[in-house]
């Protein structure tokens, strides 16, 4: 599962050409497979002992309740038991699946648990996804060269590949481009490279002063970049999901 | 015809002062600019973009003469003649005041053209006094210019504002829409200049608002009495007593014309030791 960045005061950036962007997340959950529905004092004492043997694997894991094997177990109010009784264990039940029948559909429904969906389908937003970067292979990549001062207020953006400023680049002004962003001059606005989600995509400017340095929807603001860096050449990269500065010599 | 060719085409160049924010001294230098062309024998008029917020006929010292005024004339309430009012110390300067009870929506871009081009038939100089921000006045009154000076103070937001300011004239003006042809030739003017703050590290030096500017400066007027004086008198700067500003003005002014003035920094004369010892002498 990917955590959030090493360094605490990055996070999510938006870019100004969309509001939000969407980024595919792998997670981890394990599956607790119910083999009876027989959920007695025995079940909790077994569960109990297991949890016991490998307390770090389990512990605050997202768990999926797989109930292929209990067609059966329909009854919302001992399901309501069981995820009660989970969560006190400090298991995050939050989805199931293998769900075989529509009463059981409507009662892990109306506990607010997720229908999860293994290895057959691909969310809508994925499909989406996929298709863009198709245009984008189908399409040559388009670089942007600019060879004028970024005045404040003006946006810059390169939508398939790389942008280069000669000149410098005003506070509140903005660069956006899906490739490397390198600026000849100094950078007192923002720049958000790898805007669809390169992160391999880097910044390089002659002289940084920027408000704002963003990679693949990570981000840096003049705050947490520091003054160490300021007024120097550089390159700036990621890694390790966490955006690094390093000074060009 | 004999009688026309002696007399020279006249220059139809509009400069746009220009800045951004407010209270940077847009209409004091537009008063004092427009009275230097003049002063030189330039035929100069000088136009109150500020729709609704008339301040320019107060610094000319006209106010209680306007009767027709700039959206009377676009608007085809009047002609251009009546709404000019002629400035009664210098023959070749000319105003043309906005009204006060419009607002900025009264403006058009085909009004505003038509206006313009008939000045352009006789004026040597058309400045547009711009309002303050970046809306509609604004942008049209910088839209039909052939030069702009943005007019600035040594001051963080000011600068960015100017940058701003910069960035419209480079894109939405008539001469940055058309493909061939100059852009607008764009300087800056730095206003309330004051060494001693800069010195103290309170204001920006002349070097860091150029160096992020990145256009030429036109001039630097420095922070002055003789500013707010000639204001409330409705005299502008230039045509005021000497003083540092009108000096810097009158430099300001011979560069605009196109003359290669060295650039200096004049200061208010600082109280000496006397006069700090034995207080204010007037």
């Amino acid at each position: 599962m990917r955590t959030e960045t090493a360094n605490g005061r990055s996070g999510r950036a938006t870019v100004t050409a969309q509001p939000f962007q969407i980024r595919g997340r792998f997670i981890t959950a394990i599956a607790l497979r119910l083999e009876s529905a027989k959920l007695d004092a025995a079940f909790y004492e077994a569960l109990d002992e297991h949890l016991h043997r490998a307390p770090q694997l389990l512990l605050n894991a997202p768990l999926l309740l797989d109930l292929g094997l209990v067609p059966g177990l329909t009854d919302k109010e001992v399901l309501r038991a069981l995820v009660a009784e989970l969560r006190k264990r400090n298991l995050q039940v939050f989805g199931v699946q293998n769900v075989s029948s529509d009463p059981q559909r409507e009662a892990t429904e109306a506990l607010g648990l997720i229908p999860v969906a293994i290895g057959r389908e691909t969310s809508v937003e994925k499909a989406g996804k996929s298709g863009r970067s198709k245009i984008d292979r189908l399409l040559p990549p388009d670089n942007k060269l600019i060879t004028k001062p970024v005045r404040s207020g003006q946006v810059i953006f390169a939508e398939r590949g790389d942008l280069t400023v000669i000149g410098s680049v005003s506070s509140g002004a903005e660069l956006v481009a899906s490739g490397n962003i390198h600026v000849y001059g100094t950078l007192r606005g923002r720049a958000f490279a790898g805007v669809h989600g390169n992160e391999s995509a880097r910044i390089f400017c002659l002289r940084q002063e920027a408000e704002l340095l963003a990679i693949a929807g990570i981000y840096r603001t003049s705050e947490s970049i520091g003054d160490t860096l300021r007024n120097h050449s550089l390159q700036v990269f990621l890694k390790d999901e966490g955006l690094y500065l390093e000074a060009l010599t | 015809m004999t009688t026309q060719m002696k007399e020279k085409p006249p220059l139809g160049q509009i400069i746009v002062i220009t800045s951004g924010k407010g209270g940077v001294g847009k209409t004091t230098s537009a008063a004092a600019i427009s009275a230097g062309l003049a002063k030189l024998g330039h035929k100069t008029v000088v136009i109150d973009f500020d729709v609704g917020l008339r301040n320019l006929d107060m610094i000319m010292g006209c106010e209680r003469r306007v009767v027709y005024d700039f959206i009377n004339v676009i608007q085809g309430d009047a002609r251009l003649k009546q709404a000019l009012i002629k400035d009664k110390r210098l023959d070749t300067l000319f105003i043309l005041p906005t009204s006060q009870t419009r607002d900025k929506d009264a403006l058009t871009k085909d009004g505003v053209e038509a206006v313009l081009n008939e000045l352009k038939e006789e004026f040597d100089y058309i400045i547009c006094d711009s309002p303050a921000g970046i809306e509609r006045g604004a942008q049209l009154a910088m839209y039909f210019a052939d030069e702009a000076v943005v007019v600035t103070n040594p001051e963080v937001s000011s600068v960015r504002d100017s940058d701003r300011v910069l960035g419209l004239l480079a894109s939405k003006t008539k001469r940055a829409e058309s493909p061939e042809g100059e852009p607008v030739k764009a300087r800056v003017l730095l206003t309330r200049h004051d060494q001693t703050r800069i010195d103290k590290g309170e204001m920006m030096t002349v070097d860091d608002v150029l160096e992020i500017l990145a256009v030429p400066l036109i001039g630097i007027i420095p922070e002055s009495q003789a500013v707010l004086r000639a204001s409330n008198v409705g005299t502008p700067v230039i045509l005021d007593e000497p003083s540092t500003a009108s000096m810097a003005y009158e430099d300001t002014v011979a560069r605009l014309t196109g003359e290669e003035v060295e650039m200096r920094i004049g200061e208010e004369r600082r109280p000496g030791l006397f006069q700090r010892l034995f207080g204010r002498t007037s």
